[in-house]
């Protein structure tokens, strides 16, 4: 042992390996914090040891675990371990204690961390240096550990230490303060051990201790009020509280134990529960100690985020009024009222006619604002009065009594009256207003007296705005948890832009801004010409078509004739060469993609040159063949009929136009829409209890364009906290081919599909539910004479002939005689209901829309909110409701 | 010519630049006779070692409500920009850990985040296509939240990363997925070049990441989806000066090596690579063997290099954080099982300035700042 204790003081000794040695990295961005090197002399471990001959008496550390146990075993319980004359319990204090021994005020340096650990790589004398403090505890207690490899619970305590120790702020890590630290820091030290072996997201020592050993441990100290953390300071010293467990902490410590306060003024370890109720008034009044510590800024995102956070809000089941809990809705129409109460939680009785407030069993305390929809009934017993005289039911107390003689009121044979909020007061079961409590100025005076509350001037004497929600502003905490997302997608050219629209147009009382008008606008200028391109190019593909057709007649007819004229080159697609000119200059425009850069400055300059090229023959004759052309959008006739108007500068798109319109803004970037479902209050049914628990629901429709909706999609996890996914497929696709990046043409239905695989399929969207909107429904009909719907590959297992038969699933009651497009709808429904079973084992819902029909739109979203309610209730247990399921009853 | 001979030309044609393609990379495959790992274990170099104390957690930055998808630092002030899906962008001091700024976003579907050399405004991007740049200074409105100073728009496709150009406050690339990069000039607002896009040489799939040389900031890299990065010269916009194949899935971050000379890459195939910017040869290939199906390889969703290179820091979506000897092509250390890691997917990780610090962003709401815990020669 001698021979070991030579080499520790050598060691320490030689310059280069001293504790505290001398920072040579790189520069550092913080302030460097205050240090304490060793003086080797003073030392108490190395001068006891020799002295005392006799082992045994020496104080037994226990020894660490051994490296094979568990990190997340605790160490034996420090308080066992006798503590003098060696303050060492573990190596964690024996470090803390050579640091406190220490001289104040030289430096520390950022590597003062590498107290502990043994650099397994180097050689003995640096291990000796660096690890010499524990090597001692270990070898008073079994000499075993020195050769050790390292255990995990040193680990673990060492980076807790060094975390404690490189990273000080300028703020925390003054010299002096630590030198009474030694002793007092043990315990506490001793306790952050444990904790930071168990818990891995504790960030510095004071971290992992739960509020409640922090406090068992705070009692076991002899200083109190002083910092729970370096445990320093008297009742004189400020400090900053933890609103959560009331624990203190000194200016130096304070950054430390709270961190980035992203819950106000709590220690890291409290973030998430709920502050004490005494604090509640502390809740975003800055201290000073913060002031001193941090910018104004700071503290003010602080205080914000104090005030803001969900965890620091009263609960509303907290709060019992009139003997009924409230709920988060009518806890928000209590604190946004003109006159708010003073809430706590408790019990408290409210009058709802003349706007009284008090706690059960008491007078009461103050007049709120009158005629909120809060709580039960008034109970006759709600203040515990014994006078036999009734306000609105509730019978008063003798203080009130006393008030309502100075008011003049008579009250002899314990009547009972009726007190509105704007103190007129009637006898029960009478007509006539028998006088008006406030109405005598000396009232004003004698209710403090009695400490009775006096009505506010605010007070609203009409109860009519009071309980409507949407004209206030909701606490942003409430916000979100209120907000029911529904994500819209779908290939594109599904329907998704014009399903968005009309649910703005339905919803929104301003359904598109000046600005978002003026972009659509700018869209469909810029897709009109667009569209003039395609037929364009229709007309040169035709034109060429016809004349090697007349080529070939001429072929026949004059056999061999080389003289092949010129004149002849005339076809009904021939334009003159100033349109010419223009066509060309347009596709050239078109193939560079450059469209968006010449507009909106073509848009004035070329309409005159647009109408005529439109009133132009060629393109007339062109259009009507526009079956032919497959690049040109089911929808483009729309606007090419109105070409001539649209292309002036001076178009106005009507709310037709904006639904017709291709996409919804020129970005492609996420559109989305907050709206709450009106009532349907058409329907006349009385609103029933569900559809005021959502009152304060909103929902937010959001439309993501399709661009890079691939398999490797990489923003759908962004989309987690969505309700429910509606996808958009238009049922006109499965004839509709395109083209895509590598030059390949792909059927159009072939594609949503695999875009709905890809999305059903993302991890993110695991227990979504889906709702799938076949849009387009309108057209399907005169499109299935046209083409079978076994032209899709997917499809080619339609057979409409046998859904006559009357064993047939399609023929349910109601739709005997069910049209062509329906029971195509029904089939490709079930298509996608058996892909998505495959691919989730869940159920998918289907609904059918009609983009420009507001109606089917509407009944399409209320499915999906349907679907969200009854999502909700499988959740509570509650089974499904009888709602029918119409569509999606037709099963795989 | 008609339309179907044409189109059996461009079949045949791109017939031949594929074939050509492999004939190049098989003779770029023969020249390659080492790697870097390779030649260094020849030197007889040794990789560093850590202890997994080295590099600590110091600070951790509480106060998303959301996954944090990007970070930046500032040049100098230590402070720290995070972008999270909470729809806000929150300025941090990254001394005390505090926020400086909460800005809350129109679009909270954020994807990156940018801060100006100058450390006056900060720039966002997300699904609403369009780059925000909001100004520090300016005045705060009255429900505390600071106004839009100027809004980029242009991008076809949502804006998956973006970088201010080094020394030049008013200039901006960013990269979307309209499958280009775009140059800006953030105070008209207007677009200076394009890259990518209609031009041949552009990608071919949404661009993920960008990242400017230090040293000549004319030179840009960009990682696309298209399993490529690609070299701009922000003079030429009409062409890439150079393709870099190799990686076997989409390529989500791209940082310049701090010589300027090599960028790394970082992919959905699991792996990171070193490339030669001259050469275009594909130097090493950091990756580790992943038991289990392959399925479940973990990608990777951002690096970083050390000052000196030497190390390269590797975030995971399964919570790792590999710190790389890009020497060796050895892990040295894990910042993913030390104490205190995250506890979810890192999303983002960025180095400060002046190398002492390394901060990454997860999506477990939270943002760690990591640095140097021990003392340890030079080396």
């Amino acid at each position: 042992m001698d021979r070991r204790l030579m080499v520790v003081l050598s060691a320490a000794e030689s310059a280069d390996y001293s504790f505290a040695d001398e920072y040579k990295g790189p520069p550092l961005p913080y302030d460097i914090p205050r240090a304490v090197p060793i003086d080797v002399d003073r030392i108490p471990l190395a001068a006891v040891a020799p002295a005392s001959a006799g082992l045994p008496d020496l104080p037994v550390v226990h020894p660490l675990p051994s490296p094979s146990s568990s990190p997340l075993k605790k160490p034996p319980p420090p308080h066992a371990t006798p503590a003098p004359p060696l303050p060492a319990a573990s190596p964690t204090s024996v470090i803390e204690n050579h640091a406190a021994m220490d001289r104040p005020g030289a430096e520390v340096s950022g590597a003062l961390g590498s107290f502990g650990f043994p650099d397994r790589s180097t050689d003995l004398s640096e291990v000796v240096d660096s690890s010499g403090a524990i090597g001692f505890s270990d070898e008073l207690g079994n000499g075993a550990a020195w050769s050790n490899e390292m255990m995990p619970n040193r680990l673990s305590t060492e980076s807790a230490l060094s975390s404690e120790f490189s990273f000080l702020s300028s703020a925390s890590g003054d010299g002096d303060e630590d030198e009474a630290v030694a002793l007092q820091a043990k315990k506490a030290l001793l306790v952050t051990f444990q904790e930071s072996g168990q818990s891995s997201c504790s960030m510095s020592p004071a971290v992992g201790v739960t509020p409640r050993a922090r406090s068992e441990d705070l009692e076991m100290k002899t200083k109190k009020r002083a910092c729970h953390r370096c445990l320093k300071g008297s009742r004189f010293t400020e400090k900053e509280t933890c609103l959560a467990c009331d624990a203190k902490y000194c200016s130096g410590c304070v950054l430390r134990a709270m961190g980035s306060m992203p819950e106000g003024r709590k220690c890291i370890s409290c973030i998430g529960s709920p502050i004490l109720e005494s604090n509640r008034e502390r809740l975003g009044r800055s201290s000073r100690v913060l002031k001193k510590l941090l910018s104004s800024r700071e503290v003010q995102l602080v205080m914000k985020a104090e005030k803001d956070c969900e965890a620091n809000q009263l609960r509303p089941e907290d709060v019992c009024v009139n003997g009924t809990k409230l709920s988060l809705e009518e806890m928000v129409l209590l604190q946004s009222c003109s006159c708010p109460p003073n809430l706590k939680p408790g019990l408290y009785w409210y009058d709802k006619v003349s706007g009284y407030w008090g706690k059960e069993g008491h007078k009461p305390d103050r007049i709120i604002t009158p005629h909120l929809n809060v709580g039960g009934t008034l109970m006759q017993n709600a203040s515990n009065g014994n006078t036999g005289i009734l306000i609105n039911g509730r019978e008063i107390t003798k203080v009130e009594l006393q008030m309502l003689k100075w008011a003049g009121v008579h009250c002899a044979g314990n009547p009972h009256f009726w007190l509105n909020a704007d103190g007129t007061y009637l006898e029960e079961g009478q007509k006539n207003v028998k006088g008006q409590i406030w109405e005598k100025p000396i009232m004003k005076l004698l209710c403090p007296v009695l400490s009775l509350p006096f009505p506010s001037k605010v007070a609203n004497p009409s109860g009519e705005e009071v309980n409507n929600l949407f004209s206030r502003a909701v606490p942003d905490c409430f916000d979100t948890k209120a907000l029911q997302k529904l994500l819209l997608v779908g290939h594109h050219e599904s329907g998704t832009s014009t399903i968005f629209k009309q649910a703005k147009f339905l919803y929104s009382s301003v359904p598109f801004s000046e600005d978002e008008r003026e972009d659509i606008k700018l869209m469909i200028q810029t897709s009109i010409y667009n569209y003039l391109a395609i037929l364009l190019e229709g007309r040169e593909r035709f034109e060429e078509e016809s004349l090697d057709e007349q080529r070939d007649k001429q072929h026949l007819d004059s056999s061999g004739d080389v003289a092949f004229d010129k004149q002849n080159k005339v076809t009904e697609y021939s334009i003159s060469p100033r349109l010419r000119a223009f066509s060309d200059w347009l596709l050239k425009i078109m193939a560079s993609g450059n469209l968006e850069a010449i507009f909106p400055a073509a848009t004035r300059e070329y309409a005159p040159l647009v109408e005529e090229l439109w009133k132009d023959s060629a393109i007339q004759a062109t259009y009507s063949r526009r079956n032919e052309l497959q690049s040109l959008p089911s929808y483009a006739s729309y606007f090419l009929e109105r070409v001539v108007d649209i292309s002036r500068a001076e178009y106005e798109p009507s709310d037709m136009d904006i639904l017709c319109a291709d996409g919804i803004n020129s970005s492609n970037g996420v559109t989305y829409a907050d709206f709450p479902f009106p009532c349907l209050a058409c329907v006349g049914s009385s609103i029933d209890d569900d559809d005021q628990q959502e009152a304060l629901l909103r929902y937010q429709l959001i439309r993501v364009h399709t661009m890079g909706l691939g398999e490797n999609c990489k923003w759908l996890g962004m989309f987690e906290d969505v309700r429910i996914v509606i996808f958009c497929v238009a049922v006109t696709d499965y004839d509709e081919y395109y083209e895509d990046a590598n030059g390949m043409v792909r059927n159009k239905m072939i594609e949503s599909r695999r875009i709905f695989e890809g999305i059903a399929s993302h991890p993110t969207f695991e227990q979504m539910d889906f709702l799938l909107i076949l849009s387009k429904i309108d057209l399907l009909e005169q499109k299935l004479d046209m083409a079978p719907l076994t032209l899709c590959d997917w499809f080619d297992d339609y057979n409409p002939v046998v859904s006559y038969h009357p064993d047939n699933k399609n023929r349910r009651g109601a739709q005997i005689g069910a049209t062509k497009s329906q029971q195509a709808f029904h089939y490709i429904a079930v298509k996608f209901k058996r892909l998505f079973f495959s691919i989730t084992g869940r159920k998918l819902y289907v609904a059918q829309a009609n983009g420009l029909d507001g109606d089917s739109v509407d009944a399409a979203l209320r499915y999906a909110k349907e679907i969200i309610k009854w999502e909700e209730r499988l959740v509570c247990g509650i089974p499904e409701s009888m709602y029918s399921t119409e569509p999606s009853s037709y099963s795989h | 010519m008609s339309v179907a001979e044409l189109k059996e030309r461009h079949i045949a044609a791109t017939a031949t630049v594929n074939s050509l393609r492999e004939r190049l990379k098989q003779r770029r495959q023969l020249l390659l006779d080492t790697d870097v790992a390779a030649f260094a274990k020849s030197q007889g170099r040794s990789a560093i070692s850590f202890n997994s104390t080295d590099l600590i957690c110091c600070r951790t930055l509480q106060g998303h409500t959301g996954k944090v998808y990007s970070l930046d630092w500032t040049p100098e002030r230590n402070r720290i920009v995070s972008a999270s899906q909470d729809g806000r962008l929150i300025v941090w001091n990254a001394l005390t850990s505090q926020k400086t700024h909460a800005i809350k976003l129109q679009c909270p579907w954020v994807m990156t985040c940018a801060f100006a050399p100058n450390g006056q405004s900060v720039a966002c991007g997300g699904l609403d296509s369009a780059c925000s740049i909001f100004n520090l200074n300016s005045q705060v409105d009255r429900d505390g939240n600071i106004p839009v100073s100027r809004i980029l728009t242009g991008h076809k496709g949502y804006v998956y990363s973006c970088q201010y150009v080094p020394d030049q406050e008013t200039r901006l690339i960013t990269s979307s997925g309209d499958q280009t990069c775009v140059l800006w000039d953030v105070t008209t607002g207007q677009r200076i070049s394009v890259f990518g896009g209609e031009f041949p040489s552009g990608h071919t799939a949404d661009v993920l990441s960008v990242s400017i040389n230090s040293s000549n900031s004319n030179m840009f890299v960009s990682g696309s989806c298209d399993m490529t990065a690609r070299l701009w010269d922000t003079r030429i916009a009409s062409r890439a000066v150079g393709t870099y194949h190799g990686h076997q899935g989409d390529v989500n971050t791209v940082k310049f090596f701090p010589d300027g000379q090599r960028f790394g890459t970082g992919s959905d195939d699991s792996t990171c690579r070193l490339y030669d910017m001259r050469t275009g040869h594909q130097l090493q290939v950091y990756s580790q063997q992943h038991e289990g199906d392959d399925n479940d390889v973990p990608i990777v969703t951002s690096i970083a290099f050390s000052i000196s290179g030497r190390l390269l820091f590797a975030g995971y979506s399964s919570g790792d954080c590999y710190v790389w000897d890009t020497l060796m092509a050895e892990v040295v250390l894990n910042l993913g099982t030390s104490q205190n890691s995250h506890e979810a997917r890192i999303s983002c990780l960025g180095l400060s300035s002046d190398g002492s610090a390394l901060c990454t962003g997860s999506w477990d709401k939270n943002l760690k700042i990591w640095a140097f815990g021990g003392h340890r020669k030079v080396i």
